[in-house]
């Protein structure tokens, strides 16, 4: 039905992406050398869509988002979010494989965290709070500390904590990737329905194949090192999904195109 | 510990199994207080049939009843309590000054890594000097009164302080770092809500020796060259062969010890109540 895409590293420019980079490359410079994490990657993410960084471990996947989250400077090229050079700030999102809850902190006191250091007082954060720890399924938790909370349920007070700004991006790098494989499944799709209803967009860093073809509308495969983009996997399926998506024959010819996309066989 | 248990409702499964092996737990948690009460019992006992039957010579070692019957009579003597309240003074002000100082310069070389280069060699350099040997030096320099007790009780509990502080703040988890980055937070931010919190277990490890470092630090200042104190007193009743008076001051100082060592205890599971929390969850 769907032909395989043709490889685009860009999509005709529409001007209307909110991520954007051009030829980025990123060096490490370090006592035995120069480590090249990263080599002309040229993307284009539109508003709403939700990407994945797909590849093997070191492939400089969590240094892109790194860059995108605007805590590291790219070593050359071009990045834009939103039209400006990224720097940290309230409208980007960045959730870690780590819930990283703070353990003096309550699960309120974890999720207001960010209006906190912001020093926001324009609305009231508390019901907001409130209202995202519901959401997350954690109603009557809001007074607990972390110990109290199974790693899945940190994993939700940490999303409660990255949805509380209500940024248009959410930069997640392996969010779930600690977690075991059921409760795993479950927390991409809530994630998953959460954002599509906001219409929030989301780059997704994972070296799963199916998370990746699960979650997201395009795939970016990266190759080991230095990370180039050896293709991008479109996948035509209306979010939010389901389960049942990945069970669908085109899920299998998508895993099966990024597996190619992986093993270095372009034609696929 | 029985609060830990008693002030939360118990909350699902995993809190509900801890509940549970804590109240099941209660026996075996109170075979250790009873057991050194044991032990105590049958020490002082033995002692003291040893030295009746002049097995043990009364001079080395002096019955427990005597040491005994030497604590009522030094605690209902007036001019203990002016001894006491000299070493006690030392220890407070000199522990209060040390922490406060290595706290803050702790702080500093845990904050600069400017600061932390420039002073290392020193840091090893002091932390290598057994800290007694300043006492001398300290009387000579600040007189036989209280002073240089108290200046003894700051250089030997400092340093513990000093030296976690700058371990606690220089060993903050990256990851929490980048969080803070992320939410756009100011150093002074990422300071005061994850690098001191996270820190302050350590933190109040290194208060804790420091603590009785000051003790420490207070009497050998005594024993060097004093006027006053309980060190000095034990000096004086060690030369006039008072032997239970001798062991007396020294069970008294034992209790001064556990004393301020409970004290800051306390002061630490309330203030870093996760930790312990931590341990409890992770069935240390």
């Amino acid at each position: 039905m769907t032909e395989p895409r043709p490889r685009t590293d860009v999509l005709p420019a529409t001007g209307a992406s909110i991520i954007e980079t051009r030829g980025l490359s990123k060096v490490y410079r370090s006592s035995s050398g120069a480590i090249e994490a990263l080599a002309d990657i040229s993307i284009e993410v539109r508003p709403g869509e939700m990407v994945a960084f797909l590849g093997p471990s070191g492939c400089g996947k969590s240094t892109l988002l790194e860059i995108l989250a605007g805590l590291i400077p790219p070593t050359s090229g071009e990045v834009t979010i939103d039209g400006q050079a990224p720097r940290p700030r309230a409208e980007v999102g960045l959730m870690f494989q780590q819930a990283l809850l703070f353990p003096w902190r309550t699960v309120l006191a974890n999720v207001l965290l960010p209006a906190e250091l912001q020093e926001k007082t324009d609305r009231d954060w508390k019901a907001r709070a409130h209202e995202l720890i519901a959401m997350v399924g954690l109603e009557g938790w809001a007074e607990k500390y972390h110990w109290e909370l199974s790693g899945g349920m940190q994993q939700r007070v940490a999303l409660a904590r990255v949805l509380l700004l209500d940024p248009e991006i959410l930069l997640l790098d392996e969010p779930f990737g600690a977690l075991d494989e059921m409760t795993r499944e479950s927390l991409d799709l809530e994630m998953m329905r959460i954002a599509s209803n906001a219409g929030k967009t989301v780059v997704l860093v994972t070296h799963n194949v199916y998370e990746a073809a699960l979650m997201c509308d395009r795939i970016f495969v990266f190759t080991p090192r230095p990370g180039r983009i050896a293709g991008v996997v479109e996948i035509d399926e209306a979010q939010p999904r389901s389960l049942a998506f990945s069970t669908t024959t085109e899920f299998g010819e998508r895993v099966a195109q990024v597996r190619g996309l992986l093993s270095g066989d372009s034609d696929e | 510990m029985s609060e830990r248990t008693a002030t939360k409702e118990p909350v699902k499964d995993k809190a509900m199994d801890q509940a549970g092996g804590l109240e099941s737990g209660w026996k075996e948690r109170s075979i250790g207080p009873i057991g050194a009460l044991i032990l105590a019992v049958i020490f002082v006992v033995t002692v003291e049939l040893l030295v009746l039957n002049e097995i043990l010579n009364d001079i080395i070692v002096p019955r427990p009843t005597d040491v005994f019957s030497a604590l009522i009579t030094t605690l209902s003597e007036g001019f203990f309590y002016r001894h006491l309240w000299v070493t006690t003074l030392e220890v407070l002000i000199g522990f209060v000054v040390g922490t406060v100082l290595g706290f803050a310069m702790g702080a500093l070389l845990g904050i600069s890594r400017r600061a932390r280069a420039i002073s290392y060699p020193y840091v090893v350099a002091f932390q290598g000097l057994p800290k007694v040997v300043l006492a001398p030096v300290f009387i000579t320099i600040f007189g036989f009164g209280i002073e240089s007790k108290i200046v003894m009780a700051i250089a030997i509990s400092f340093f513990p302080v000093l030296i976690n502080t700058m371990a606690g703040l220089t060993g903050v988890d990256p990851q929490a770092r980048r969080l803070m980055r992320s939410l756009n937070a100011s150093d002074w931010h990422i300071f005061t809500k994850l690098s001191l919190p996270s820190s302050l277990p350590l933190i109040f490890a290194g208060i804790k020796t420091g603590l009785t470092l000051a003790l420490v630090g207070a009497i050998v200042g005594e024993f060097v060259g004093a006027d006053s104190g309980l060190g000095y007193l034990l000096d004086v009743y060690s030369y006039q062969l008072e032997i239970p008076r001798v062991w007396a001051i020294t069970t008294i100082l034992a209790a001064m010890g556990v004393i301020l060592f409970l004290f800051i205890e306390w002061v630490d599971r309330k203030v870093v109540f996760w930790q312990s929390r931590r341990e409890l969850s992770t069935g240390m």
